[in-house]
């Protein structure tokens, strides 16, 4: 990434280590998460090359191992802090016309606390994997051999620690921190969704905190938590992970929307159909949140009628995930949609891809339904398709449309389109056979399987490779147009929130002078304006 | 070269049939919304594309009358399918009358199967077609997940907590044999946790169950 434009250049210890300023920080955010998005993907390749033959190529432990790392590293170490920390940090301050978070060096920390939980991670590809799923479900991570799980619970609590610091960061600097005439109804709604997705940080790490301490205390301190013969019960430690992880699905995917509602009015140059609509349903998804996560839980012992309150609960969550989905869709109708990379992403990509995921939750949702589905292959192909067609095509539409603004430069717009196409074919390529498997009885986590789920998983695998090498192109195109790309103006989007009226990459402080704000962003485009644009 | 599996495998009792039922129905709900959001997305993607005619979109903001139809549609299509997953969920619990129990108990990495006769089994699991079954579930070590895809039903096997299901096989499907994979992840033996069940004829069970009880006592005799 290029340094900023002020003069004098300072050394990179001091411009990037000893930085407390929001836009390096988000940019440090971006870099890392990045790299442990390749790291990963690799995690995710070799899982994938395992099922090629039902026998599976690797050893039963390894592959584990390999599931493991490429869950936990994805949700902790890439898609969270790429939309909260990168996305979050870099776009918040300035679209609320601040100067910087509320505490600049608190922000430092979280970055450098998630570095080190990231390291962790790393260190133990050295030390002992962990082996017991992202989810390290009791007995068995309790009884499972070496350091693995020890390290995963180090990474886990410095990660919600740096999570956590965050977050209060962004609620403090959002309510407190807005430029004069920026009212929460003037408010872009990528600030919205971050709002509501720092609030569940705040409320539902504590329970994750609480769910591994534990988990630690029994595998060393003689504890029995988790241990029936003792009176404990594994199921405490269920509840207590659900309750932070089911909202984690919504703060993985709380931002993308917020993304994706900043990217459709300007690439279709109209205003965004229902602002509050919009807003109002990132509250209610923050809201209904906290009440579903049993859903993952209906067949984990509890009677089966007791799923039913978690049952309606989570199917009444799609609705405000539905009007989202038609007010975007709104949105373009009757607009003037410019096929750009990053609305590819948000458009196809996204919304194209995303609703498989919705509509496989609506299903799985369902108590009786999930008696056959939970744990299989289909269960997997939902969290994909929310997961991988849901937030990482916002974080790439999102990268994309930002990336001008953060280097000043243009990425290959070419190379751009390639990426996409890999992107929307290898997802679909990848992820929906696994739908069938599971219907067909698959259950997940397995290294080797019966041979008539063979010919759906090699289509799987083929696929995965299909994204890796998308991947590979968007890494190049990104970091190689950081330094050799054309050079743009400050808006080349022609876009409305106030990031876009200051130079590209912003100044130190952001704004010489606090903007004034008397509407929301997403205002009717004149022709004059868009003469503007074409000339800029 | 097996044939691919690439949908929902034999229905082997009535009820994993009325669930097949309610998962069509699902599927014909959810399927109806993703064609129409992808056929929308699709036409205006194509229909309103910028070109040197259509520069800007049209200045509207939003539709309070549209905002009420798309949150009420949705909310009262899952307020009816819920309800009919509910009068499914007390058909699935509810305990049939006079089962024959079997206890099961997961281990790392086989199934173990108790029958009322005291006979125990490993890895091979017999139920008389016609009759009501009801499995008693429990772990002696970490969580399995104790999964008939055939029945359509799955419950986990946890240390210290018993959790159940029932399911009776259809008549014809006597002779047949089914997998019973374990699908809560359970470490390196996981994947090849499978039992098989077998569905015979009452008489042939009894006769069956008798036979091995008697085998067992011989053997453990010696």
């Amino acid at each position: 990434m290029e340094a900023a434009v002020q003069a004098p250049r300072k050394s990179f210890i001091r411009e990037w280590v000893m930085t407390v300023d929001h836009k390096k920080i988000g940019i440090m955010y971006g870099v890392t998460s990045l790299f442990f998005f390749l790291l990963a993907g690799l995690f995710a390749l070799l899982v994938r090359t395992d099922l090629l033959v039902p026998s599976g190529l690797f050893s039963p432990q390894t592959y584990n191992e390999f599931f493991t790392m490429h869950a936990t590293i994805m949700i902790f170490a890439v898609i969270i802090p790429l939309l909260t920390g990168a996305f979050g940090n870099y776009l918040v301050p300035l679209m609320i016309g601040a100067r910087d978070m509320a505490f600049p060096r608190m922000n430092a920390l979280s970055y450098w606390l998630y570095l080190a939980s990231g390291v962790v991670l790393l260190f133990s590809m050295f030390f002992g994997m962990p082996d017991a799923g992202w989810t390290s479900y009791p007995p068995y991570s309790i009884q499972s051999q070496g350091p693995g799980i020890d390290l995963w619970v180090t990474a886990i609590h410095i990660a919600g620690l740096s999570s956590i610091l965050g977050a209060i960061n962004f609620v403090v600097t959002i309510h407190k921190m807005r430029a004069p005439g920026m009212t929460y109804n003037r408010m872009p709604l990528f600030v919205w969704s971050i709002l509501v997705t720092a609030y569940m940080q705040i409320f539902g790490t504590p329970a994750l905190a609480g769910a591994v301490t534990t988990l630690l205390a029994d595998r060393h301190f003689g504890t029995v938590f988790y241990d029936a013969t003792a009176g404990g019960d594994p199921m405490l430690y269920q509840h207590l992970f659900w309750f932070y992880s089911h909202p984690a699905v919504y703060i993985m995917i709380l931002p993308g929307f917020g993304i994706i509602s900043e990217l459709l009015p300007v690439f279709s140059r109209k205003p965004i159909f229902g602002y509050h609509a919009i807003a109002y349903s990132s509250v209610a998804i923050g809201f209904l949140g906290f009440f579903v996560w049993a859903h993952h839980m209906f067949v984990a012992g509890m009677s089966m009628s007791a799923g039913i309150p978690f049952m309606i609960s989570s199917l009444i969550i799609a609705v405000p995930t539905s009007v989202k989905i038609f007010n975007w869709l709104a949105t373009m109708w009757r607009g003037a949609v410019d096929y750009t990379v990053p609305m590819m992403y948000a458009s196809l990509g996204f919304i194209g891809s995303f609703i498989i995921g919705g509509f496989s939750g609506v299903i799985v949702a369902e108590v009786p339904l999930d008696m056959h589905l939970h744990d299989t292959y289909f269960i997997v192909a939902h969290i994909h398709y929310v997961l991988f067609g849901g937030s990482v095509m916002t974080i790439m539409a999102g990268l994309h449309y930002w990336f001008p603004k953060v280097t000043g430069r243009m990425f290959n717009t070419k190379l751009g389109h390639i990426s996409f196409w890999f992107y929307f074919i290898g997802t679909q390529v990848t992820f929906f056979p696994m739908h069938l498997v599971g219907l067909a009885g698959m259950p997940r986590r397995y290294q080797s399987y019966l041979p008539e789920f063979q010919f759906w998983n090699d289509v799987s695998t083929i696929g995965s490779y299909i994204l890796g090498v998308g991947t590979l192109i968007i890494i190049f195109n990104l970091f190689y147009s950081a330094k050799y790309g054309k050079k743009v103006g400050n808006n080349p989007w022609g876009a409305r929130t106030l990031e876009w009226t200051i130079s590209s990459p912003p100044p130190e402080h952001n704004f010489t002078e606090l903007p004034v704000v008397t509407e929301n962003p997403y205002q009717p485009y004149s022709p004059q304006e868009v003469e503007e644009v074409a000339t800029a | 070269m097996v044939d691919a599996a690439s949908w929902l495998p034999t229905e082997l009792t009535p009820m994993s049939h009325s669930l097949d039922v309610l998962f069509d129905v699902a599927l014909g709900v959810v399927t109806f919304f993703f064609v129409l959001v992808e056929v929308l997305l699709v036409t205006f993607l194509i229909r309103y594309r910028r070109t040197k005619t259509n520069q800007t979109g049209v200045n509207v903001h939003g539709n309070n009358r549209l905002e009420v139809i798309w949150t009420l549609i949705p909310a009262a299509i899952l307020v009816c399918m819920g309800v009919y997953c509910v009068k499914v969920v007390y058909a699935l619990q509810t305990p049939p009358a006079k089962p024959e129990v079997i206890k099961v108990t997961g281990h790392m990495w086989f199934w173990e199967f108790q029958y009322p006769n005291g006979l125990t089994t490993k890895n091979d699991l017999r139920v008389p077609a016609g009759e009501n079954v009801l499995f008693e579930i429990h772990s002696a070590d970490v969580i399995h997940g104790f999964y008939i895809p055939a029945v359509r039903i799955q419950q986990d096997a946890l240390p210290g907590r018993q959790t159940e299901f029932w399911m009776n096989a259809d008549t014809d499907k006597v002779g047949q044999v089914f997998d019973v994979p374990c699908d809560q992840f359970c470490g390196s033996g996981h994947p090849i946790m499978d039992a098989k069940m077998t569905v015979m004829s009452p008489a042939d069970y009894e006769h069956w169950e008798q036979t091995q009880l008697q085998k067992q006592k011989q053997n453990s005799g010696q």
